[in-house]
């Protein structure tokens, strides 16, 4: 604060609004839908406080939740398994593209795309040959018959024609980060390294790594909590059927509350989503404060 | 330079462009303040005994929000909601009303969200018994009777309609149909496949399936993606395997169980025709309107739905091609003249609107004014109150006034599962069903895990 040299008096007339609006809109939600998540409550009439009898139900009895849980993590997983990716593609645009800003703006495209418009497009894709799929009719004019699917209604595939969707749509969100993050590396460092003999590979081996590290760590978080909150998408496509084969835990604390009117049941789950939420987040903060620490 | 001239002029364009926002807001905000007042004087008016106030709808400005599930341009509906509300708007200037239009599925999640913070809109749409009873329940919807009473609207409803929609003696919405489940037949496709006649037998079904599936027609369309569809179809299969309506008012009052042979003759029915490849390849990704048009547009031979489609149809590329046959006996059981009903969606009015009176008397005029708007538009089959005019003399189609006709022979029937179950075992049972598009399943499993989901919801 004193490095500042600001009156604490400025300093919170800065900081009190934001904090109040966070406080309001963030904090107070969850205390509320916690506390709702221990009622019993169709969200209409009165309402019957059953203590930890939603948690219960949620953890020991409902068939749904648990595979629910299940798809929402692999999903989280596959997209923190897309950043290493998108960061050696940026390193690549880096090194050979001269303007490869207009490489990543293109990339970026998807993102900017309303994701109803990216799930009706992907329906046409994935759609039934007897539908005119454009997935499909490509296997089919490469005498690939055997390879077709209904990609959005096998139990056992929709759900990773979702993932791939999201993940392409993605893919240019997380290469622009990468991709700027190793555009801000400073470029003396590579011509000392060069000096010293490092060039090429080994350069990114001993310095872009260790100094992306933070900006991967921001790629990482935000994939993870993205696809925990996964929602619109599988709503558009799929609506989470057939028979919850494409539920997540976003679709089904949805279905609950407002199609099966059990508002305190879904809260109960809400509350789930955010404890995950925040346990993951602590976890990879720690992991990555460590490699930052070893590698500094 | 230039570079940073277009950034300062983009600059004060944006403030400029954020202020008058800024000022609109401002703006809107004062109307409806005085809004506010202008309604708070009337109703202490009445409070001092003034009674005639409240019936007369005063000149203020008022805007009335009417949330409707009618958005396919296609249709006759959505030209008479418009044409009805800009025809009210002609003869009162002071009133606007304003459509809130949704699809189905959405609309009822939109009204259960603004239910549960207690914003319903002015007007809006329920469902017809075990559906709008939460909504009842809470006090949310104000009762019409006083309303019906006006302009002898109560006596154009058919007898006993209206009590779908009563409880406790009063009537809290008005149905903007009563219909049946039928079986929609494209006679062309038909006749394309060589088959002389519609079946009259669940197993002459199987075997049409069959041939059509052949010859390359999609036999039945449906969009299972929004999974009333087939449970709609499903629980007509029910009623003939149960021989006769009641399998679920008998379930609910401990009569019967889900696991009752009945229900599980109807699964495997289901199945039959699942198997048989009666629906369109990924049917569950496929939402009603899609699935709809997949009939519409000459593509499937049938289309089991409610007979609320007959106008669409009559205006869509098939008209003139299509015939309606009842759904038939299954293994020998059940009548055909006993039908899925389906009181239609109703509307009703907010308990809580500011402009209540207002709303009442648009509702009033809306509600007389509809069978003669539907009966122009060509859409009067199955509208659920009295016509003045005879269809056949007004031009309406073959399939019409066939379907008409089969009104007449309704002996009774059910209504659909999530008019009479309670939601959460509604949801179960339509998702239950959704998954026997895509996976053979032990009828007994599906049975029971009715029961299961009927008694943890009870």
């Amino acid at each position: 604060m004193k490095v500042l040299k600001v009156p604490a008096r400025t300093i919170a007339a800065f900081i009190v609004p934001c904090l109040l609006l966070y406080v309001c809109l963030v904090f107070v939600p969850i205390l509320v839908s916690f506390f709702t998540g221990l009622l019993k409550w169709d969200g209409l009439t009165s309402s019957q406080f059953v203590g930890f009898g939603n948690f219960k139900e949620m953890f020991w009895h409902d068939p749904v939740f648990w595979p629910s849980v299940r798809r929402t993590l692999l999903y989280a997983v596959a997209s923190m398994l897309e950043i290493p990716l998108c960061l050696g593609m940026a390193i690549l645009l880096n090194r050979y593209v001269r303007k490869g800003n207009t490489l990543v703006s293109i990339y970026f495209t998807p993102v900017i795309l309303s994701v109803v418009i990216i799930g009706q497009l992907w329906k046409t894709i994935y759609n039934p040959t007897s539908m005119g799929g454009m997935l499909n009719g490509v296997f089919v004019s490469l005498g690939l018959e055997s390879w077709t699917h209904n990609w959005l209604t096998e139990p056992a595939i929709a759900m990773y024609a979702l993932y791939l969707v999201s993940l392409w749509q993605y893919f240019g969100y997380h290469l622009l980060i990468q991709y700027t993050g190793v555009q801000n590396i400073p470029d003396e460092l590579y011509e000392a390294a060069k000096i010293d003999g490092a060039d090429g590979f080994k350069a990114d081996r001993y310095i872009t790594l260790p100094l992306i590290v933070p900006i991967f760590k921001i790629s990482i978080i935000l994939a993870f909590i993205g696809s925990l909150q996964a929602f619109d998408l599988v709503m558009v496509m799929t609506g989470g059927g057939p028979a919850h084969a494409t539920d997540v835990i976003s679709t089904h604390m949805y279905n609950s509350s407002f199609l099966s009117f059990k508002y305190g049941y879904g809260s109960a789950i809400a509350t789930f989503l955010v404890v995950v939420c925040l346990l993951f987040t602590g976890v990879i903060n720690t992991i990555f404060n460590r490699l930052e620490r070893k590698f500094n | 330079m230039v570079n940073r001239k277009m950034k300062q002029t983009a600059t004060i364009a944006l403030t400029a462009v954020m202020a008058l926002s800024l000022a609109a807001c401002g703006n809107s905000n004062s109307n409806t303040g005085a809004d506010k007042k202008d309604n708070a004087a009337p109703n202490a008016a009445t409070g001092s005994g003034n009674s005639t106030a409240t019936n007369a709808p005063s000149d203020k400005k008022v805007t009335l929000t009417f949330q409707n599930i009618y958005p396919d341009p296609a249709t006759p509906n959505y030209k008479m909601i418009r044409e009805l509300t800009d025809a009210y708007m002609k003869e009162h200037p002071n009133v606007t009303i304003e459509l809130d239009t949704l699809n189905t599925d959405q609309q009822k999640v939109k009204l259960k969200t603004q239910a549960a913070s207690k914003e319903v809109p002015d007007i809006t749409i329920v469902n017809p018994a075990a559906q709008m009873k939460p909504f009842v329940d809470a006090g949310l919807l104000a009762p019409l009777n006083d309303m019906l009473d006006q302009n002898g609207l109560k006596d154009t409803y058919q007898k006993g309609l209206l009590d779908y929609y009563s409880f406790d003696n009063n009537v809290y919405a008005i149905p903007d149909g009563n219909n049946i489940e039928v079986v929609y037949y494209n006679k062309d496709l038909f006749a394309q496949a060589g088959i002389a006649a519609p079946p009259t037998t669940f197993e002459e079904m199987l075997q049409d399936v069959k041939i059509l599936k052949d010859k390359g027609i999609t036999p039945l369309a449906i969009g299972e993606k929004d999974s009333w569809t087939g449970s709609f179809l499903f629980m007509n299969i029910l009623l003939r395997t149960n021989g006769g309506p009641g399998f679920l008012q008998d379930v609910i009052d401990g009569k019967k169980t889900f696991e009752d042979p009945a229900f599980i003759e109807a699964v495997d029915a289901f199945q039959a025709l699942v198997q048989a490849g009666a629906f369109p390849d990924g049917a569950t990704s496929i939402d009603a309107t899609a699935g709809g048009n997949i009939f519409r547009t000459g593509k499937a031979a049938m289309w089991c739905i409610g007979s609320w489609e007959t106008g669409a149809i009559d205006a869509s590329p098939v008209a003139g091609k299509v015939g309606a046959f009842q759904f038939p006996t299954v293994n020998g059981k059940g009548d055909p003249n006993e039908f899925m009903l389906a009181p239609g969606s109703a509307f009703a009015i907010s308990a809580n609107s500011e402009h209540l009176q207002e709303a009442k008397d648009f509702l009033n005029f809306f509600g007389t004014q509809y069978p003669k708007k539907q009966f122009e538009l060509k859409n009067a089959v199955g509208i659920g109150q009295k016509v003045d005019g005879d269809l056949k003399a007004a031009g309406y189609s073959d399939l019409a006034v066939n379907i008409a006709g089969l009104f007449n022979q309704v002996k009774g029937g059910d209504l659909a599962f999530d008019n009479t179950m309670n939601p959460a075992t509604a949801q179960v049972h339509l998702s239950s069903i959704q998954n026997l598009f895509v996976q053979k399943m032990d009828s007994a499993a599906v049975a029971k895990e009715h029961q299961a989901a009927f008694e943890a919801n009870k």
